[in-house]
């Protein structure tokens, strides 16, 4: 059984990696498409949300719905360090450290928002995480910030309040965002932060903690009745789970040269949007919400030729989508096809002349 | 005091009521280590619900509850775990989707412990645990004949099975005191047969205390030492296993008048 959880990993490690090194080798010999490269970043970025989200909604069991608000603190967090330290360090230290900082942030905010919200169950938990999503988001876009020789100033009310003096600096400004930060996320880094991702939540769900975070999702009463602390490790998934999702936000925000919080990028939207790649790709697989995440995201863009029917072709793919994964009749197809396939490579000859009758 | 230190478990004057319904009325009970303890009763006569008050599932309204001299009234489920009382339920309650190992190594969680630092970069500490908690794992299901069945989804199991998984995965934590909740439920005569070795065995191979809630008066008299029969709540009859059978009290509930 070991080796077969480890078998699984290595493939999907390699589909990273194969990922990774069609686009690269795309990219260096001229053959993508300015649109396409435009995407590499998002697509990295959306595979970390919803291998994240899988985390919580797969293996933990509950239903959230603010996965893009714990997005927008990482995002937001990295920002205002990257706008802070702006041209006095190296551009890769600078992303190592947004890195950290986002991550932490996120986590310490996914800690205080958990400990309501993990009281309450079902639908209940979904409702209070699409809540505390928007209201991260719109609380961001009131805060104004800015830093001169007298140190940080806050206000919630506009620039001008700030009272910066006149080499000041406005770090935030409201729904106006922060801006004149640094692009340097791409493709690499953003393949690395996916390796992470998985590696992280892969070995969790074949540890201990994880084999606690699932068996409280099956049975959570049997789950106190052995002894499992179930407000722990329900809270331990979700923090790791809102820390990734900050490094999601990260890799946004340095994608970006201004960052803002719109209800496109931040809003519930989106969270139901990174929701849709764990549904599709099968809750608690996190292989498949990965492949669901770049496909999803790929597909938009792909589609933009039939203009006016392109969300109606891309809803017919969610549907057709849906049909193939969990479709009783479509899981038993798929089963036969993958028992042709074995019994051919297996048995040559008697069988195949069996198969063909 | 010296004379409770002796038993397992102790309960005194336990009561609950849920709105105006006494469920369990001045319950009492004492078991001495490695006993094979019945608790009988006709349906509805708080039989679960004992149980339930005795794991924390419910807080007792009144009367003490000692593990072992130790006491544990009031406390929460896990903490009673981790004080030696484990249990089954009436109706089967697995971790459905883990594997049948993992079931049990959920039940090893709180004896080999490692950080969540340690499962993400797999440090020696890692695989030294995970590889103990496999050994002990299969012992513990090669006892109850599943050892085959290992890598199989605990739901694909068949039912007289599953029983027996939740046994295995209650003994994981390692306790004092095991509770089952009518283990023979669903099963054949042959399986319940079966089933009785099996009880024994636990009893004497892991040097266990054994409290079931049974209906089958064919288990219930082959293997328990001492029974408590509860009607209506209240405790109608205790003592040794033939006395109260024979009890005409313990019949006409039974059997009514």
């Amino acid at each position: 059984m070991k080796t077969k959880t480890f078998r699984q990993n290595a493939v999907t490690y390699g589909i990273v990696i194969l990922f990774y090194l069609i686009c690269q080798g795309l990219i260096l010999s001229g053959n993508m498409s300015s649109l396409m490269k435009g995407l590499m970043v998002p697509i990295c970025y959306y595979v970390i949300l919803a291998v994240s989200l899988n985390l919580v909604v797969g293996i933990s069991g509950e239903l959230s719905l603010g996965h893009a608000g714990f997005m927008c603190i990482g995002a937001y967090a990295s920002a205002i360090f990257a706008v802070c330290v702006d041209g006095k360090m190296p551009e890769g230290l600078e992303l190592f450290l947004a890195l950290i900082i986002g991550a932490a942030i996120t986590a310490v905010f996914g800690f205080l928002i958990g400990i309501p919200v993990l009281r309450l169950r079902g639908d209940y938990l979904a409702i209070v995480t699409l809540a505390f999503g928007e209201i991260i988001k719109n609380v961001v876009n009131a805060v104004y910030l800015g830093v001169d020789e007298n140190g940080l100033h806050f206000s919630m009310k506009d620039s001008l309040s700030l009272g910066l003096s006149e080499e000041g600096l406005t770090i935030m400004n409201g729904a106006q965002g922060i801006s004149g930060l640094p692009r340097t996320a791409n493709l690499t880094i953003g393949i690395v932060l996916v390796l992470i991702t998985l590696f992280i939540v892969l070995n969790l769900m074949n540890s201990r903690q994880g084999r606690a975070i699932m068996a409280i999702r099956d049975n959570r009463i049997a789950a106190e009745s052995i002894g499992l602390s179930v407000s722990k490790y329900k809270m331990m998934a979700f923090v790791i789970s809102a820390a990734l999702a900050g490094v999601a936000g990260v890799l946004y925000s340095h994608n970006l040269s201004a960052l803002q919080a719109t209800s496109k990028n931040f809003g519930y939207n989106q969270s139901i949007m990174i929701l849709v790649f764990v549904v599709l790709g099968g809750i608690g697989n996190i292989r498949g919400s990965m492949i669901a995440a770049v496909i999803l995201t790929i597909l938009p863009e792909k589609l933009r030729f039939l203009s006016d029917y392109r969300m109606l072709i891309y809803a017919i793919v969610l549907i057709s989508m849906m049909l193939f994964n969990s479709a009783p009749k479509a899981i038993e197809w798929r089963k036969s096809l993958a028992e042709r396939f074995a019994r051919k490579k297996d048995i040559p000859a008697e069988t195949a002349g069996k198969e063909a009758r | 005091m010296a004379e409770q230190k002796k038993n397992m478990l102790s309960v005194e004057s336990l009561s609950i009521s849920f709105g105006g319904l006494k469920a369990v009325d001045n319950f009492h009970i004492q078991i001495k280590p490695h006993e094979l303890y019945g608790l009988i009763g006709p349906n509805g006569a708080g039989k679960t619900t004992v149980f339930n008050l005795l794991t924390g599932v419910y807080k007792p309204d009144t009367g003490s509850i000692l593990l072992d001299g130790q006491n544990i009234t009031g406390k929460h489920t896990i903490d009673i775990n981790h004080a030696g009382i484990a249990r089954t339920f009436q109706n089967i309650r697995l971790f459905g989707n883990l594997t049948v190992l993992d079931n049990v190594k959920a039940g090893l969680h709180a004896h080999y412990t490692y950080g969540m630092l340690s499962g993400i970069f797999r440090t020696p500490k890692f695989r030294k645990m995970e590889r103990e908690m496999d050994q002990k794992a299969m012992e513990i299901l090669k006892v109850f004949d599943l050892d085959g069945a290992a890598d199989y989804k605990a739901s694909q199991l068949p039912y007289g099975k599953q029983r027996k998984l939740e046994i295995s995965r209650a003994l994981a934590t390692e306790p004092k005191l095991l509770l089952l909740d009518e283990p023979a439920a669903g099963m054949n005569p042959q399986e319940t047969q079966e089933l009785m070795d099996t009880i024994r065995f636990v009893r004497d191979h892991f040097d266990m205390t054994i409290l079931l809630i049974e209906h089958d008066m064919k288990l219930v008299s082959g293997i328990c030492e001492e029974l408590t029969v509860l009607n209506f709540g209240q405790v109608l009859c205790q003592g040794e296993t033939k006395a109260v059978l024979n009890n005409p009290e313990v019949i006409k509930a039974y059997l009514g008048d």
